[in-house]
């Protein structure tokens, strides 16, 4: 029933024919990696020949859970996919279920969602640029940068009671109202930012020892990146013009003018200023739909049954593309629930970047991506030499293990 | 010779010495939090003056675990031989008189030694503990001493050729007119610049890159020998300072002040230079990012070996041509 067949990974990537290769682990537990993954490098000196990845320390099983929960809940355990880009889970997730409604999302909700969406979009970007200072080395930047990320999660707290789980959202609306008053203080708010984003870019742009790790390295070719489905400012840093927000608008962002930024051949240090690019172009639009919300109200109640059918739904979260398909029967729960996300898009460009770089540029190129472990783990079954693939239930699984720690106890 | 023995295990001796490597951690730890915007050790002692030594104790007694793999022998005792290195140099300097603990005529000779037996101790530490990490560790840290070895050496011969003596107390005898940074002002930048690289503070942290190889060639070490290691690097963070106070900014030397005894004056003099120095590797620290093994190189060999070059041709020019006295 049961093969028990290991897989000699390191066979199959030459390490056994030379002699001056180093196979040196990158995680699961490793300071550069805030979440567990394993990487294996294959060096030679200090430059990457191979890397091998080993995905699934933290896979959680919540497509399954979904099929066993109300719609309701399942936006709140989705939204828990992440713990940086949760709001916009909860978004995608509820359009995809709004699609098989009759009702329509009433515009004032939309602009709410749109205004939380972009607050959450700059504390990523600057999570993600002060981790990046901290990787390159530079941990001064990281204490500034995490510093001034306080002042959007104190607004987003302001706005929804919460720091980083929003539970904001309903199917068919939001469930909180703007607070009274927060218009002016948002807009200055947002300025404050738009002004340390500059600066950032300047120190960036000017501090030598950062131009020297960040520039040309993690080049990839627009035609690889698109190749690999490379998404979000994966695919904007290489000149692809891909942003589900102008491709594909949702929520309102097509009534909210906002431009794309995109560079041409990029490396890491474009993918910063990208970045903080974007960010300002987010603080921008924060202050936009800020003055320009509409009034309303701002849900429908809906029953708890959603009509059978299926629909998918894709946003663009901070990292990329999030997609989200539904299938419903009609009943109280959902049928099948899937979510892709970007992280698990972007992988494959960045184990092509980091090849060819040495091990001190690793934890900048692998992170170049943003990546969400927590996020993106996955499990299937697959024989590497003879691409079989197969299905396991939970009870085969639970031999697997017993056969796997205890070969004594095998039968 | 009680006083005298007392002289080099208290003051200023090695209990001094590591009581200034606790000062500079403590510093250290405090600067950079203030110039990030964090506040930094603030609860054992007045400031968290205190937190350095608590941190020492604390490791003194966790478990010490040897890796199955490790040369246990090196592993076990190379954290003793290493200190030396940094203690027995601080005898060599002048702290509270014009004469050291234990100069003589050829010390600065002892000092490079010394530099590069602490160099070697700890390749070889990092090699006995045997694992992926501190291997890689291991050929950055060799790498970075072949780079920065030369124009180290260089800039403090410059000092030695201008003032004409090898010992460390004849060269700041020397500097009571004039001091060294006067005329040698480049080989200063490069003594600071290579101290960076030998104490493997940012942006040259390169052997113990913690996002890259975990904690570098310490990655293995826990408990005792761990405390030991830290309080070492502490302890050459002091000694490098104190050798560029004596080098190039003329020692305990400065404006005569009545009343108050020669000796109490060199003392506070040093003191406040050597404080200055290790401000100046502070900031310097705090504010530029880690670069590559091969740009450190690169900036070593490309740039700062000929600066130094030209700065030691400069002096002997000086000196032969007579246009200035040499003292």
């Amino acid at each position: 029933m049961i093969e028990d067949k290991p897989v000699r990974k390191e066979e199959s990537a030459g390490l056994m024919k030379y002699s001056t290769e180093t196979l040196v682990p990158f995680g699961p537990i490793h300071p550069a990696l805030k979440e567990p993954e394993y990487f294996k490098l294959i060096l030679e000196g200090e430059r990457i020949i191979e890397v091998i990845p080993r995905i699934g320390y933290v896979h959680r099983g919540l497509e399954k859970a979904a099929e066993s929960r109300p719609w309701v809940q399942n936006m709140y355990m989705f939204e828990r996919t992440c713990g940086i880009c949760s709001f916009v889970h909860s978004i995608t997730y509820a359009q995809a279920v709004e699609g098989l409604t009759i009702y329509e999302v009433p515009r004032r909700a939309k602009f709410i969602r749109t205004i939380v969406a972009e607050l959450e979009r700059i504390h990523s970007h600057l999570l993600w640029v002060g981790l990046m200072g901290h990787w390159a080395g530079f941990e001064t930047l990281f204490m500034w940068v995490w510093r001034d990320r306080e002042v959007v999660l104190d607004l987003v707290e302001a706005i929804s009671g919460n720091r980083v789980h929003k539970s904001m959202n309903a199917i068919c609306g939001v469930r909180l109202d703007m607070p009274e008053g927060m218009e002016d203080r948002i807009v200055e708010r947002m300025k404050f930012l738009v002004e340390r984003a500059n600066y950032y870019k300047e120190i960036v742009d000017t501090e030598e020892t950062m131009l020297e790790r960040t520039e040309n390295i993690g080049k990839i070719d627009a035609d690889l990146a698109e190749r690999l489905c490379a998404v979000g400012p994966m695919a904007r840093y290489v000149g692809l013009r891909q942003d589900v927000r102008l491709n594909d608008p949702y929520a309102a962002y097509d009534e909210v003018p906002f431009d794309m930024v995109t560079c041409k051949d990029g490396d890491v240090h474009a993918l910063l200023k990208l970045r903080l690019d974007e960010m300002i172009v987010s603080a921008n639009m924060v202050s936009y739909a800020v003055k320009h919300l509409p009034e309303g109200p701002i849900r429908v109640k809906i029953a708890p049954i959603i009509p059978a059918g299926e629909h998918s739904s894709r946003s663009e979260a901070p990292r990329g593309e999030i997609f989200y398909y539904v299938k419903s029967s009609g009943g109280r729960t959902p049928d099948r629930v899937k979510s892709r996300q970007p992280t698990m898009a972007n992988l494959p460009t960045a184990l092509e970047l980091l090849k060819g770089q040495t091990i001190a540029d690793v934890p900048v190129v692998l992170t170049a991506i943003d990546p969400c472990f927590g996020c993106m783990d996955r499990m299937s079954f697959m024989d590497t030499e003879t691409n079989r693939q197969w299905t396991w239930s939970g009870e085969e699984l639970r031999q697997y293990g017993i056969n796997h720690y205890f070969p004594e106890r095998a039968k | 010779m009680i006083a005298e023995i007392l002289e080099a295990i208290i003051f200023p001796g090695v209990l001094f010495t590591i009581g200034m490597g606790f000062l500079f951690d403590w510093l250290d730890r405090k600067t950079s939090a203030r110039m990030q915007g964090r506040i930094g050790p603030k609860i054992t002692g007045p400031s968290g003056i205190l937190q350095p030594l608590a941190d020492f104790l604390k490791l003194l007694f966790k478990e010490e675990i040897i890796p199955s793999h490790a040369d246990r022998i090196i592993f076990l005792f190379a954290p003793a031989l290493y200190i030396l290195a940094p203690l027995l140099s601080m005898m060599f300097i002048p702290i509270i008189s014009p004469s050291p603990l234990a100069g003589f005529d050829f010390d600065l000779l002892a000092i490079l030694f010394l530099l590069a037996y602490a160099a070697f101790v700890v390749a070889i530490l990092s090699f006995s503990s045997a694992s992926s990490f501190t291997t890689i560790a291991t050929g950055r840290l060799v790498l970075q001493y072949v780079s920065y070895e030369i124009p180290f050496v260089l800039a403090i011969i410059t000092a030695a050729l201008y003032s004409k003596s090898l010992s460390v107390e004849g060269i700041v005898a020397s500097q009571s007119g004039l001091w060294n940074i006067v005329i040698m002002p480049f080989a200063f930048v490069v003594y600071i610049i290579a101290l960076m690289a030998e104490l493997e503070k940012p942006p040259f942290d390169i052997p113990s890159a913690k996002t890259e190889i975990v904690a570098g060639w310490l990655t293995e070490f826990s408990g005792r020998a761990l405390s030991f290691l830290k309080l070492t690097k502490e302890v050459s963070y002091v000694f490098g300072s104190a050798l560029a106070v004596s080098l190039f900014l003329g020692g305990g030397l400065g404006p005569v002040i009545f009343g108050i005894p020669p000796s109490v004056l060199y003392f506070v003099y040093f003191m406040v230079k050597l404080l200055a120095v290790g401000f100046l590797v502070f900031v310097l620290k705090t504010s530029l990012a880690r670069v590559k093994i091969a740009q450190a190189t690169e900036l070593f060999w490309k740039i700062l070996t000929p600066v130094s070059l030209a700065q030691v041709a400069f002096v002997l020019f000086l000196i032969q041509g007579g246009l200035l006295i040499a003292p």
